[in-house]
């Protein structure tokens, strides 16, 4: 039997009164590229905060590569990444100084951060701005730090918080080719994102939380399929985009008829 | 494309430590001792960095000025409480001792609150996604912590103390050290302990709100007391011999009344840290090796209890925090049917005016300076830090109304005390008037992006700021004269006409600081923030300047005996700098739009 590289058991959060994910057992294979979606506020990053230790837990657990997570397992902290929700830079560092600093807090010996620094600048085409600091990056140069730093340690498992956000054409497409690379050397990564035409291109399987809980969870196909089977006609099946599925799933009803939208709007 | 193939991304199970430590050795593992290499390191390049700005070389040269001053200040009190130490133990007085320590106890714990903007921190929380043991992490967050103000001060007090008494007893020197040197970790846990859980009781508004309400009651309850302290002391400006006897008696009196209770109060501090650490140097003199160890071991015993609990205290929050709590605000979720509903139906007319009513305090007719002006003061009343700016000055009205009644010196009420408790007061608002858009975080952007001009948004918050100032120097005046009796006419139109000149001036200069060295304000939080020592010093030079002003026309009028002469003085002064202002206002927009990205950057990019 396969190890799954993310399990968690009835995994929930509570703010007070408000409980922000209720209940959710997941279970990500080893080698997944896992989409994790839900509309606003319906808690996404709160889960991924809770998966990488960030967030306690008020219920529930969680295992990564089979072992129970949190705070204190170290070892495990050292085989996930993490490209949290506001990337975590440090704006008075320059990319390199940034890189080196992640790579010594992560254990790994000069040699090999100082070797990992310049590939990953390379790679992420940030090597011309070594000497800039990162506060004067633009987004999309900051998106790609955070997911150098995400990955310097060589991580087995990735947890990615919106990591196109802001990213140009031609940068998402060299990243996707990253973290595909990663997938196929065994790795695997939890994507949240909005964009669902990314989802749908790179992930094999998706999870759906609303109001904190988990709505759907499966591959695309069976998702389609489950959504299809709702629809009259069984033609619906082939047709469905993962953003109708979304829609379907979350539901499209709570949107506002145009009629109803604000009419002193130009 | 260029390859990562050396990075062993994801590169199978087996490749994932290439290059890796092995973790383990607790705090003081490989892996731990690179994290601290690695965390100092940066610590420095964010240093070194932030001289490529004209602003990061200004900090750089303000926080060598600043550690030479809080140095000098440290050598000062540690020799004068070294000094006393040694006075004490010298004239086999060392009954007295435990006051040195209180004292040195006092200033390591109240600093903290008093500098909390004048020291930048860096917030460990930060580290937490590394793989950080419990252990790395608190012991960082002790080390971290021993280069703050409080720390230089407090330690050097105790260095003082340990001189003094090992020059007067040296042959207690190894006893002396192991009690300051106990005594001084005590504090620095206790220190670090309490400010983190006011940290935890600020992160969130209802704790927050809780907290400055109960700062509020503690500093009226000052006032309160101070009355209640002095009920009954003497007079001791000394007019005849007679008088005198009179006061003598009195005093004696007094202390028949008084010396059960300060009985009871010694009897109770001889059981807390620094009355214990009197105490243990008291039973460990006089006597050799074994039998002074016997004889100490419960004071000392209890001094390590009470650090222990100290860090276990910390530990706690410390864990907590560790373990990944969050002090942050719940997410709210988006309730969209209502709010189409409310759409569909529109707002009834009960909900409009309710809303019209939460929409404002001020009149409409009050345009942007009235939005501006709301909004400081919903900020104000959700950040503690900046409730005690205008709790402080009450405080130190009560310190001061007690000077002024007990002095000799300066006898019962001293002629000038409304305006130096004026001063005072003003000396709370510093950090108002020179940072005022500190809280206004990713805010700014709306500020630069709104039609409104920037110099209304300043003068919107410099009416906010003057309001609350007027208010809170009324609620002074009125108690000191409740304290001190009313003030003489001359000096009441010459206080008044010192802060029609001292506000403009104060605001002017707050406004180009505002602009040239702002730095972010965090509501929820009294340490870890990070504030510009830049900033802090030069708008205290600049206070100070003002106030030397004052000093010098209220003591030349004094001097020749024409202190109504102060008031007309202070008039032309005011006309000065009300004109400066209004110069300061007109350029805000130009100063304000030249330095927008270094704004931006300070109050809206990442750390």
């Amino acid at each position: 039997m396969v190890t799954a590289a993310i399990q968690t058991y009835g995994l929930t959060r509570r703010f007070g009164a408000l409980t922000a994910v209720e209940d959710v057992t997941l279970s990500v294979a080893s080698g997944q590229f896992f989409g994790f979606l839900g509309p606003n506020g319906a808690g996404k990053s709160t889960t991924i905060k809770m998966l990488t230790g960030l967030l306690e837990p008020s219920a529930g657990s969680i295992e990564i590569l089979g072992q129970p997570f949190g705070a204190g397992a170290l070892e495990l902290k050292r085989q996930i990444g993490v490209v949290p929700e506001g990337m975590a830079l440090l704006g008075r560092l320059t990319a390199p100084e940034y890189l080196r600093f992640v790579g010594r807090m992560y254990g790994l010996d000069r040699a090999t951060t100082a070797r990992r620094t310049d590939e990953l600048l390379e790679f992420m085409q940030l090597a011309d701005e070594s000497k800039k600091l990162i506060t004067d990056f633009s987004h999309g140069m900051q998106k790609k730090l955070a997911l150098a730093a995400a990955v310097i340690h060589g991580p087995k498992v990735l947890f990615l918080d919106e990591p196109f956000e802001g990213v140009d054409a031609i940068a998402a497409g060299m990243l996707k080719s990253m973290l595909q690379g990663m997938i196929n050397r065994g790795a695997t990564i939890f994507l949240t994102t909005h964009v669902l035409e990314i989802v749908e291109r790179l992930c094999s399987h998706v999870a759906i939380i609303s109001k904190g809980r988990l709505v759907a969870n499966g591959s695309i196909q069976e998702l389609r399929a489950g959504v299809a089977s709702t629809l009259p006609g069984a033609e619906h099946e082939q047709r469905l985009t993962l953003e109708e599925i979304f829609l379907s799933i979350v539901g499209a009803g709570e949107q506002p008829e145009p009629q109803q939208e604000l009419s002193w709007l130009a | 494309m260029v390859g990562i193939g050396g990075a062993g991304l994801g590169s199978g199970p087996g490749s994932v430590g290439a290059g890796q430590m092995p973790l383990g050795g607790g705090a003081f593992g490989p892996v731990a001792r690179a994290q601290y290499g690695a965390l100092a390191k940066l610590r420095w390049q964010m240093l070194s960095n932030g001289l490529r700005f004209r602003k990061g070389k200004l900090e750089l040269g303000v926080r060598t000025l600043g550690f030479l001053i809080y140095g000098a200040t440290g050598i000062a009190l540690g020799g004068g409480l070294g000094f006393a130490a040694y006075l004490l133990a010298a004239s086999h007085e060392m009954r007295f001792l435990p006051l040195v320590f209180w004292a040195t106890f006092l200033l390591w714990q109240m600093i903290p609150v008093m500098m909390a903007s004048f020291q930048e921190q860096f917030d460990l929380g930060s580290v937490l996604r590394f793989p950080v043991s419990f252990h790395s992490f608190f012991l960082l967050y002790a080390v971290f912590g021993l280069a703050d103000i409080s720390t230089i001060l407090g330690g050097l007090c105790c260095v003082g103390i340990c001189v003094g008494l090992t020059v007067a007893l040296p042959g207690l020197f190894l006893w002396t050290t192991l009690t300051v040197g106990l005594f001084a970790v005590f504090n620095i846990l206790l220190v670090r302990a309490i400010f983190a859980w006011i940290d935890r009781w600020l992160a969130q508004r209802k704790t927050r709100e809780i907290l400055g309400a109960v700062f509020m009651l503690l500093v009226l309850s000052a006032q309160l007391l101070n009355p209640a302290l002095h009920h009954g002391f003497p007079d001791f400006h000394q007019p005849n011999h007679k008088d005198a006897v009179r006061n003598v008696q009195h005093y004696r009196d007094m202390q028949a009344q008084y010396e059960p209770w300060l009985m009871r109060v010694n009897a109770v501090q001889e059981w807390l840290p620094p009355g214990l650490a009197a105490k243990g140097l008291r039973q460990v003199g006089g006597k050799t090796g074994e039998q002074a160890a016997g004889a100490a071991l419960g004071s000392y015993g209890l001094i390590g209890l009470y650090t222990l609990v100290a860090g276990v205290v910390l530990a706690a929050r410390l864990k907590a925090e560790y373990r990944g709590e969050s002090l942050g605000q719940a997410p709210k979720r988006t309730k969209t049917a209502p709010i189409r509903a409310k759409l569909a139906g529109g707002l009834a007319a009960g909900a409009v005016a309710k809303a019209e009513r939460a929409s404002g305090w001020l009149p409409a007719s009050t345009g942007p300076v009235g939005a501006v002006m709301e909004k400081e003061a919903r900020s104000l009343m959700r950040s503690v830090s900046q409730l005690y700016v205008l709790g402080a000055p009450l405080m130190m009205v009560f310190i001061f109304g007690s000077m002024f009644r007990s002095n000799a010196g300066i006898g019962h009420s001293f002629t000038l005390a409304l305006p130096v408790c004026m001063a005072y007061s003003m000396l709370g608002f510093t950090q108002l008037f020179a940072n005022n858009l500190g809280t206004e975080g990713a805010g700014i952007q709306l500020l630069f992006l709104s039609p409104t001009p920037f110099r209304t948004v300043l003068l919107a918050k410099n009416l906010f700021h003057a309001t609350l100032f007027g208010v809170d120097a009324l609620i002074a005046g009125i108690l000191v004269s409740l304290r001190l009796g009313p003030p003489d006419y001359s000096v009441l139109a010459g206080t008044i006409g010192w802060l029609l000149f001292a506000l403009p001036a104060n605001l002017a200069v707050g406004n180009i600081f505002s602009i040239t060295m702002p730095f972010r304000v965090n509501p929820g939080r009294l340490t870890r923030q990070r504030g510009s020592q830049a900033n802090a010093l030069l708008s205290l030079l600049t206070q100070l300047a003002v106030m030397a002003v004052g000093a010098t026309v209220f003591g030349l009028c004094w001097y020749w005996d024409h202190l109504w002469f102060a008031g007309p003085v202070f008039l032309v002064l005011a006309c000065c700098s009300v004109f400066g202002w209004m110069r300061v206002l007109r350029n805000a927009e130009g100063m304000a739009n030249r330095r927008k990205d270094s704004l931006l950057l300070t109050l809206v990019k990442t750390e």
